[in-house]
């Protein structure tokens, strides 16, 4: 009997772990990410799946309507603007309310605002702030008050001195950033400038309020540095008090989270799914099983694999129906609402799958900087070169044998239609004769007949580094394709180097590379989350791109009080960029590759910014997708 | 067998003054190795950069930009030390998750360890029963085509790797047949797959275990005796003849065990189980260094102690090992 004991207390052990894991109550909508949220602290996201479900999470002044992104009421119900473009008064509604009861307060604006801004935060959005009147240079002093702390305290910590510093800090906010409170319900914020699309930016989830008493508990002030610290524990259920839609009430790590309608809500009656279980599910395989399975109603983002041969089924599918679909178009219906009333797909077609041009950009970097690392030649530095390189890249080739995902050729950053009234901008196309034109013009020609283009002295021209991160096939195909291309019709010899992502990144820090691989998806409404990579001084610049007369025209143009004349200008320092200055080769937008079953599921927006609302999304309702208010 | 309980005393005395230099050593090494993998854990290779003094800032607050510091701090602070001395509110504080700001290596492991703890038990049951059976059906029959089956399978058990093993599982049962949810977890039909991936190495080698314990007891003299007294076969072998088979398997129970619970890394990926190997991978892989050591500071304190919890128990099973 004794040798059963250790079977037994095995089986005993197994029953009491297993009983420790209840599975949850099915959710009405289940979505899969492929990675779990990295934070639910709205000042310190930056990825995209975080910043979806921060926007049902937490409520800003004001809300991004996602069918056509037009600025509709949050948190504020409605908002003046003064008539020199500076002043924005917000009023905030009575009925805004935090998930434990409380009231919505301009004061909890401020204070979130003010941790947004506040480098100890160390969130990357910080600089979206700095259009407001003393913001940045707060920013600076703040920074510069700790550097001076630091460098005293190292040895003698003083928590005394610390709180001092704070205390100092605080009354530097409050004397100097534009940003005011009145009464409970007002929020008066002042800019440095006219700014076309701060509405935009206010809507944007880092300007989201947290609950100040509940963030404020895991604060504490550095003896030794002086910075405020922030514990991130109050972020989980149960501890968590937010004001948008949802309320997250289960959250397990890279597993699952489970969001729930939040009862003190004002706008509840606009939810369509009462809870959400977003699934996190890393492996692309087993993401497409799970939703075939039925496991899932939305999977956000299709794996590499399956794409093509997915959306090719798709195209089969439309294709059948191409006369409903046109006539269903033409009188103004919405290509989900269409689908979903067509007959169910055959062999070899499907209807759950579709391809969305994303509000995001994939193009190769050049490498601008003087010199190379080691003081090495750098080719690259020269316009006509960069030129010569762009112009000798078939982009369709591309797109058709490598990325097949039938994306949109880009030869500029801002992909087309995504900005109401920013003009189509056309960069350099596919020219090879002009390519090697622009080559010899840089004095690089094929002098002795050995097929490499060699300089005036005859120094052969460098073997080119392409740079590319190993984190998805697609760089690697893109990279091998164009250095062939690069080989065929300019003569030079090029070498693909392939990095793990960090490695890769840090290359691109270090400037150690002639061409590189890059992306960039847009933040908010408005050119400038473009153009301002290229500025010298932008934090994302990893061309080494340093031209004063780019970042004064691009600060004279974005300076520009009349919105449309504005938008002009900025394309015009765009078609500038992308016609003569060449930094970068744009190769095309992204294609977002989306899983769901258009008759099961309504909601989903085909607006090219993208911005999913996951409290709309959810069971057809049978008429059309609910909008939240009206823009007033 | 007076001694016997004061050497299991001075055995438990032993271990647990062993255990915190066993733990050491594996810390230092695994601090050596994660501190030297490129990168900052800070950065996301995809994600928006901050300016270079917060990114400083960021660096300091975490103990980066001093190796020797954040190996003196993060130990402090993991022991218990740190509690005693106030420096943390925690008893055991393995610090903050790099790459996950908002957990704390705490809660991961508080999060994953029960499921990679209910994967590798049930691994360990399926491996008992499938290889009793497999051993029973080899051990008694030795050369016929059951045993030959029997035989080739755990063979095919033992040297194919878990991953080849589990995606053909997965294959099969999951995308072909779907009797199986395809990954996740959430209930016992997400832990069927995985288990079974992972219990298939033990299960061959528990086979063996009993098929060559079964043949050795059936040849015995007690076992004809016992035969000659009139019991059939079927009695003579569960009753008599396993008990005496089943005693390697127990040795091997307790290690193999530890084994389960520990090295599910592989096949907790394949099947994308939220458990704690999958989650150390990912820390490894994105140079998440408090994960890193926090996983290592706590698996090899388990291992440790499951060893000693299994030497003490083999002493009241069987007496012959005391």
């Amino acid at each position: 009997m004794r040798l059963l004991i250790p079977v037994i207390a095995l089986v005993l052990a197994l029953a009491a772990v297993v009983s420790l894991d209840r599975p949850l109550p099915p959710a009405d909508f289940v979505l899969i990410d492929r990675s779990d949220v990295y934070t639910l602290d709205p000042q310190r996201m930056s990825y995209q799946h975080e910043l979806r479900r921060a926007r049902v999470i937490y409520e800003p002044l004001v809300n991004l309507r996602a069918s056509d992104c037009e600025i509709v009421p949050g948190v504020a119900e409605r908002w003046e603007l003064s008539p020199d473009g500076l002043t924005y008064t917000f009023h905030l509604r009575a009925d805004a309310k935090w998930s434990n009861g409380d009231p919505v307060t301009s004061e909890d604006f401020r204070y979130s605002w003010r941790r947004a801004i506040l480098p100890d935060s160390a969130a990357d959005y910080s600089g979206l702030f700095f259009s407001i009147k003393g913001a940045k240079a707060f920013f600076e002093a703040r920074n510069a008050m700790i550097k001076e702390f630091a460098a005293k305290h190292a040895k003698t910590p003083s928590a005394a001195e610390a709180e001092a510093l704070w205390k100092r800090t605080v009354e530097l906010f409050d004397s100097t950033v534009g940003l005011h409170a009145p009464d409970a319900r007002t929020l008066v914020v002042t800019l440095d400038a006219p700014l076309a699309y701060f509405l935009d930016l206010c809507a944007f989830p880092c300007f989201s309020p947290v609950h100040p008493a509940t963030v404020e508990a895991f604060v504490s002030i550095d003896p030794a540095t002086g910075r405020a610290i922030q514990r991130h524990d109050w972020t989980k259920p149960g501890r968590i008090v937010v004001n948008g839609a949802y309320v997250p009430t289960v959250w397990r790590y890279k597993r699952d989270m489970r969001l729930e309608q939040n009862p003190h809500y004002w706008n509840k009656d606009a939810i369509v799914a009462k809870t959400i279980e977003c699934r996190t599910v890393e492996n692309p395989n087993t993401g497409v099983l799970s939703f075939q399975s039925g496991a899932a109603d939305w999977l956000t983002d299709l794996g590499p694999e399956y794409k093509t041969e997915m959306l090719a089924e798709r195209r089969a599918y439309l294709a059948r129906f191409k006369a409903e679909l046109d006539a269903g178009l033409a009188r103004g219906g919405r290509v989900d609402d269409i689908v979903a009333t067509l007959p169910p797909p055959g062999d070899g077609e499907r209807r759950d799958a579709r391809g969305f041009n994303a509000f995001g950009t994939d193009f190769f970097s050049f490498n601008c900087r003087a010199a190379l690392p080691g003081d090495r030649f750098n080719p690259f530095n020269d316009a006509r070169v960069r030129r010569a390189f762009a112009l000798a890249v078939d982009k369709q080739a591309l797109i058709d044998r490598v990325t097949r995902l039938n994306e949109r050729v880009a030869s500029t950053l801002v992909p087309p239609g995504t900005i109401d009234g920013y003009p189509v901008v056309e960069g350099l196309g596919y020219d090879p004769e002009r390519a090697r034109a622009e080559l010899k013009a840089a004095g690089w020609e094929d002098r002795d007949g050995d097929g490499i283009v060699e300089n005036a002295a005859g120094v052969k021209f460098p073997t080119v580094d392409i740079l590319y991160s190993t984190s998805s096939p697609r760089y690697q195909n893109l990279a091998l394709a164009m250095r062939d291309m690069w080989k065929r019709e300019l003569r030079v010899a090029a070498e693909c180097r392939g990095k793990d992502s960090k490695l890769y990144k840090e290359d691109l820090k270090k400037g150690n590379f002639m061409i590189a691989r890059g992306g960039w998806y847009g933040d908010y409404g408005d050119p400038t989350t473009w153009l301002d990579l290229q500025q010298s001084q932008n934090g994302n610049n990893d061309r080494g791109y340093s031209n004063p007369e780019f970042d004064q025209r691009l600060a004279a143009a974005s300076g520009e009080a009349d919105p449309a004349l504005r938008l002009r200008k900025l394309a015009e320092v765009e078609r500038w960029l992308f016609t003569e200055e060449m930094p970068m080769l744009p190769i095309c937008n992204y294609v977002t590759v989306y899983m769901y079953d258009p008759v099961r599921t309504g909601g989903m927006t085909d607006h090219p910014r993208l911005e999913q609302d996951l409290s709309i999304l959810g069971p057809r309702r049978g008429d059309a997708p609910p909008a939240k208010e009206p823009a007033p | 067998m007076n001694a016997r309980p004061v050497s299991i005393v001075a055995l438990i005395v032993r271990r647990l003054v062993q255990l915190p230099f066993i733990v050491l050593a594996v810390y230092t090494l695994t601090f050596i190795l994660a501190w030297s993998v490129p990168g900052n854990p800070l950065e996301n290779p995809e994600g928006r950069r901050p300016p270079a003094e917060i990114v400083e800032a960021m660096k300091k607050q975490y103990k980066l930009d001093d190796p020797v510091a954040f190996y003196f701090d993060y130990l402090e602070k993991a022991s218990g030390i740190g509690y005693l001395r106030g420096t943390t509110d925690r008893v055991f504080d393995l610090g903050p998750s790099l790459k996950q700001p908002d957990w704390s290596v705490n809660e991961i492991l508080a999060t994953g360890l029960p499921v990679s703890i209910t994967l590798g038990l049930s691994a360990m049951v399926m491996a008992l029963m499938l290889g009793l059976f497999a051993g029973l059906v080899g051990g008694l029959r030795p050369g016929s085509i059951a045993d030959l089956a029997t035989q080739l399978v755990s063979v095919i058990g033992i040297s194919l790797p878990s991953f080849v093993i589990g995606s053909a599982l997965l294959m099969l049962f999951a995308v072909k047949f779907g009797l199986f949810p395809v990954g996740g977890w959430g209930g016992i039909a997400y832990i069927v797959l995985p288990a079974l991936t992972l219990s298939l190495p033990f299960a061959a080698y528990i086979s063996r275990l009993i098929r060559f314990g079964m043949i050795e007891e059936m040849g015995s003299d007690y076992i004809r005796t016992a035969r000659a007294k009139g019991l059939t076969r079927a009695r003579v072998a569960l009753q008599h003849a396993l008990k005496n088979a089943f005693l390697p398997v127990l040795s091997y129970l307790g290690p193999a065990t530890a084994v389960a619970l520990t090295g599910s890394f592989v096949v907790e990926k394949v099947f994308a189980v939220p458990g704690v190997g999958q989650h150390f991978v990912d820390g490894v892989l994105g140079k998440d260094i408090t994960l890193v050591m926090g996983v290592v500071l706590v698996y090899s304190t388990l291992m440790v102690v499951f060893n000693l919890v299994v030497d003490v128990m083999y002493r009241f099973v069987d007496p012959r090992i005391a």
